[in-house]
């Protein structure tokens, strides 16, 4: 076939351009990946090879009015071990001595954790639970144990951190203190004084752009966080946890007693509108109680008698009444159509004036005055009460205020008994707050405050924002009917024939008004009714300083359920312990003084102390042991007797130093 | 001074040597960068390790090319008469160790006693047998022959080496096959014994292939990997093999025209093998287009000068062993670039002199050598004496040696 060279070459020369050929397809495919899909991969690449990663920001503290922590982020820890990364000989000496150090530190037996501890390693367990929500320091300390300290390698120490809310005063105000959770739908729970501040609280979240790296681990990208975490303030409350721990105890005894389905007190600062306490207790099935629902807030309900403090500051306003006024209680049963008001007194109180009728409670007294004054024109009396502003909420920034109702005539529910029944307390529905607002106005001379549970928003030091009091209406009534209803909500405790006598104290003066309203009666079965006691009020009775609301829940009926007996107590444990066994008072008092004689007592001592002494100095009248003290330091020997200042000096004053050895100091 | 005495003893075509350098050089970097992805997932060594490794592995393989290219060309004839049994042993051996990857056959290497490399026997197999086959087509070039004469002294042995690798490793055999088929058309071998042998060639696959699908158990083989890769390769859509080659195109894509950058890889993580079979993709990410370019445009240049290497060459085994082993060079790193755009099928082809694929690196630094042997001087010498009789290898190289 005879090749030539040639030949050869020309074949070459075609299978070289077939290579090149390829390498220009290849290019071409090269361009076409990047050109026409480039977008394509590259969002995929996105996805899947980067991610933003957020840095969860410090929650800022939550602190009562005086500085105690109520609610901040501490980290706990959570120590597993992995039994199959530790070698055999350091397992079997270090069991023994880690095991022991575990009980000590844990509480449970060193038997108990050595146990754990071969369990694992014999079912080649890697993340045997130790022990769980340990704080740093015994982290610390764990982590300093025999093994252990060999690292999560040779050791197989695993730590889990995580951050939790912690709450310093435990159960007491846990409900108002409150929590902000998200669920993985990123919506929010938030409950108190944590969730009506979360904005406050939470902070920023940071931003950081991570690469997926191989095995499931992502590596950050660039030197800076696209958004840098800030930390969120720190908010300062009202609550005092004096007063909290107080309302809390003497809520949950008085529960405890009657025990009731639930209850509530909120103590409110008269002239600020502050909350120094709110306190929540619902009973589990176990007949405990524990912070449940925001009943003070949440919780709308008819008032019942304390609301004749309305009714009666309405019909004072639009002079419909006197307070001297005598009204016939028709023997405690008074029909209207075709219902009957009753007074809880069988057989009525008589004929008594519209005082006394508050005074007593009287239902149909009530029912009679707003009735007979407003039926013509049933709109004017409703008129004044919205004009009081009970139809609206309050604004709290916590969520889920209580809608309060009064209802308007016309409105669906309105009949022609309404008026009688609205005056004490029913067809209306207020929160336990609402109440409290409307007579804290009443103890702040008619101006009706914004109740607040947030004083300040702080970042460190630094005031970011500081909120005072806000008056929702300077004015809801006369000064005049303020002065008559001040003065009848004094006489329910101070009077004889008041429903709040029993809490009657001559030590200290309060004002309120008792409730007890039913609940359930629709029914008429008599089993099922149930009833909500109430005290409202304010304390001292002149010059109140805080006003206070009492609510409990459906009281075990046998052991009793007006308002003066079941929630006055709370009311007058919640004022006595504030006003009369304040303790910082007494120590303020006998402190002072003392300290004063010191500091110049002290002042006369130095000032001898520090001259030179070529005679005996006048020592009389300093305390023995600051006479001894100069006198030994100018080389004396010093005798004392008795005790206290010193009276007498055996050697007088002036005498040269050198001349005297001893000198005997009388003490009285 | 040795070091300038040594210069001066590289002979043969600069710009191969120079092309080779360079590839050599740079391939620091994406060894480099990829290693991380092998000491992070696969735990193996350290990145350090592994570039001091690949560094040991480049210099021992110009050593390779340095003592080869100082053969005298027309020694290679004998040296492959010489080698042939003893490949066709290696295959027998590495075939028999039956090592398998989730039950397919992966027998390709052999362990080397003491240094501890692996050593992929079929690239050793294919310069040789590309070699024998060049001899073989040297020796008829004047006759007319007829194809009953060739089966024995060439398809023979070229069946056996095939055979042996092919049950292990499909697309060394198949490439393998092609080349010694384009070396034949250039050696003049009549076209239509050729197209009998690729008729023959695919009867025979088919008959394998049919054999190892009717008892799978029969003997380790990779038939159902080969099959399911060119399923997804033909499968416009996206299979779950497509997995390499989608974060191929992903580096690829995200490379754009400059690149991320040195080590600034991101799929070299996830993309298996990205320190060889698909350097070229994380290349791109790392290099941009003009690395591609660059590294494809010295593939070319290096085919370039074996072409001129070939044309310069005054013997005929001369031209035909520069094309027989350089060829397959350039052949087999367009084949891993075409696999890393999906041009082409995913095989497990390494980039030559690029990729960290151990001792490759020295087969291919064995053929580069052969080829600046050839260049050396353009055989002329050699010329007169390439009457000599050669059929028996042991006097031509104790006359030589």
């Amino acid at each position: 076939m005879a090749i030539t060279e040639k030949n050869i070459l020309t074949r070459l020369y075609v299978v070289a351009a077939c290579l090149f050929l390829f390498a220009i397809a290849v290019g071409i495919k090269l361009v076409t990946i990047q050109l026409v899909h480039g977008d394509k991969y590259k969002e995929i690449a996105m996805q899947r090879t980067e991610k933003m990663f957020t840095i969860q920001p410090n929650r800022g503290n939550l602190y009562s009015d005086d500085g105690s922590l109520l609610a901040t982020s501490v980290s706990r820890y959570t120590i597993r071990f992995d039994a199959v990364t530790v070698n055999g000989e350091a397992f079997e000496s270090h069991v023994g001595p880690l095991s022991r150090a575990l009980g000590d530190l844990l509480g449970k037996s060193s038997e108990h954790y050595e146990n754990v501890l071969r369990k694992a390693r014999a079912n080649q367990n890697r993340y045997a639970l130790i022990a769980r929500n340990l704080d740093y320091s015994e982290y610390m300390q764990v982590k300093d144990f025999p093994l252990f300290r060999e690292g999560p390698y040779k050791g197989g120490l695993i730590v889990e951190q995580k951050t939790v809310r912690e709450h310093p005063l435990g159960k007491i105000a846990e409900r108002s203190v409150g929590y902000e959770r998200f669920d993985e739908n990123g919506y929010a729970t938030r409950v108190g004084l944590e969730g009506a501040f979360g904005d406050y609280l939470r902070g920023i979240e940071g931003k950081r752009l991570k690469q997926r790296i191989a095995k499931g681990q992502w590596k950050p990208i660039g030197l800076n966080n696209i958004v840098e975490p800030k930390d969120g303030y720190d908010v300062v409350s009202t609550i005092d946890i004096n007063i909290q721990d107080i309302a809390h105890h003497a809520l949950l005894g008085q529960l405890e007693k009657y025990k009731a389905d639930h209850g509530c007190v909120i103590v409110m600062e008269t002239a600020t509108g502050e909350i120094k306490a709110i306190s929540n207790l619902g009973r589990t099935s176990e007949g405990k109680y524990y912070e449940r629902l925001n009943y003070a807030i949440g919780e709308s309900h008819e008032p019942g008698s304390t609301f004749k403090l309305m009714s009666l500051v309405a019909a004072l306003e639009d002079e419909v009444i006197d307070t001297s006024a005598v009204i016939d209680t028709e023997k405690g049963r008074w029909r209207i159509y075709d219902r009957i008001v009753r007074d809880s007194k069988h057989g009525g109180y008589g004929k008594i004036s519209v005082s006394e009728a508050f005074e007593v409670s009287s239902n149909t007294a009530f029912a009679k005055i707003i009735h007979n004054s407003y039926k013509e024109n049933p709109e004017a009396f409703v008129d004044r009460l919205m004009k009081m502003g009970l139809h609206q909420e309050l604004g709290m920034p916590i969520k889920g205020e209580g809608k309060p109702v009064i209802r308007y005539p016309g409105d669906k529910g309105w009949s022609g008994i309404s008026l009688a029944w609205m005056s004490h307390g029913y067809e209306v529905s207020l929160t336990p707050l609402q109440t409290l607002a409307f007579y804290n106005a009443i103890a702040n001379n008619g101006e009706l405050l914004r109740p607040r549970l947030i004083k300040e928003v702080k970042e460190g030091y630094k005031t970011i924002h500081k909120f005072d009091k806000e008056v929702l209406d300077p004015a809801i009534c006369s000064q005049k009917t303020v002065d008559q209803v001040k003065q009848l909500l004094k006489n329910v405790v101070e009077s004889e024939r008041g429903t709040g006598h029993k809490l009657y104290s001559p030590n200290f003066s309060m004002a309120g008004k008792t409730g007890t309203a039913q609940k359930n009666y629709v029914t008429k079965d008599p089993d099922k009714l149930r009833y909500i006691s109430t005290f409202a009020g304010y304390f001292p009775a002149e010059n109140p300083k805080y006003s206070c609301i009492v609510v409990i829940h459906e009281p075990d009926k046998s052991v009793g359920y007006y308002g003066a007996d079941v929630s006055g107590p709370v009311f007058k444990s919640v004022a006595q312990k504030i006003y009369a066994n304040n303790p910082l008072i007494d120590e303020v008092e006998s402190l002072q003084p003392a300290t004063g004689d010191l500091e110049t007592e002290y002042e006369r001592y130095y000032a001898e102390a520090r001259k030179e002494h070529n005679e005996i100095p006048n020592v009389k009248g300093m305390s023995g042991m600051d006479a001894v003290s100069i006198l030994e330091n100018l080389g004396l020997e010093v005798e004392v007797r008795g005790n206290g200042k010193v009276k007498k000096q055996s050697v007088p004053r002036g005498t040269d130093l050198k001349r005297v050895k001893k000198i005997v100091l009388h003490l009285s | 001074m040795r070091i300038t005495a040594f210069l001066r003893n590289i002979k043969g075509d600069k710009a191969i040597w120079g092309v080779v350098a360079l590839l050599a050089l740079f391939s620091f970097l994406p060894v480099y960068s990829a290693s991380s992805n092998l000491v992070y997932v696969v735990g193996t060594g350290t990145t350090m390790g592994h570039l001091v490794k690949h560094g040991l592995l480049l210099f021992l393989g110009f050593g390779i090319i340095y003592g080869i290219h100082r053969i005298p060309t027309h020694f290679f004839k004998g040296l492959s008469i010489i080698a042939m049994p003893v490949v066709l042993v290696l295959l027998i051996y590495t075939l028999a160790q039956g090592t398998t990857i989730d039950g397919a056959n992966a027998s390709r290497w052999i362990r080397l006693p003491l240094v501890g490399f692996t050593f992929q026997t079929s690239n050793l197999a294919a310069v040789v047998l590309m070699i024998y086959v060049a001899r073989y087509l040297t020796k008829i070039k004047d006759r007319q022959i007829s194809f009953k004469e060739s089966i024995l002294p060439l398809w023979v042995p070229v069946a056996l080496v095939i055979a042996l690798i092919l049950p292990a490793n499909f697309s060394t055999a198949a490439i393998l096959f092609f080349m010694v088929l384009v070396l034949c058309f250039l050696g003049g071998y009549p076209l239509k014994y050729l197209f009998s042998m690729v008729a023959a060639g695919i009867l025979a696959l088919t008959l394998f292939v049919l054999t190892a699908k009717a008892a799978p158990d029969l003997f380790p083989n990779r038939v159902d990997t080969w099959i399911s890769r060119v399923e997804s390769f033909w499968d416009p859509a996206d299979t779950e093999a497509d997995y390499q080659i989608e974060k191929a195109k992903i580096a690829i894509a995200s490379g754009g025209l400059v690149g991320n950058g040195a080590g600034k890889s991101v799929m070299k993580n996830f993309l298996p093998q990205s320190s060889s079979d698909f350097i070229y993709a994380i290349i791109i990410e790392e290099y941009g287009l003009i690395g591609g370019f660059a590294l494809l445009f010295f593939y070319l240049l290096l085919l370039f000068r074996i072409v001129v290497v070939a044309n310069s060459n005054q013997t005929i085994f001369g031209k035909l062993l520069v094309v027989g082993v350089g060829l397959p060079i350039v052949f087999q790193a367009l084949i891993n670039m075409a696999v890393a755009v999906e041009l082409f099928p995913v095989t497990g082809q390494t980039l030559p002199l690029i990729s960290s694929g151990g001792t490759s690196i020295w087969m291919t630094c064995l053929a580069i050598g052969i080829v600046l042997s050839a260049s050396r001087n353009n055989g002329l010498p050699e010329k007169a004496r390439e009457e000599m009789d050669e059929s028996n290898p042991l006097e031509v190289l104790s006359g030589q040696l």
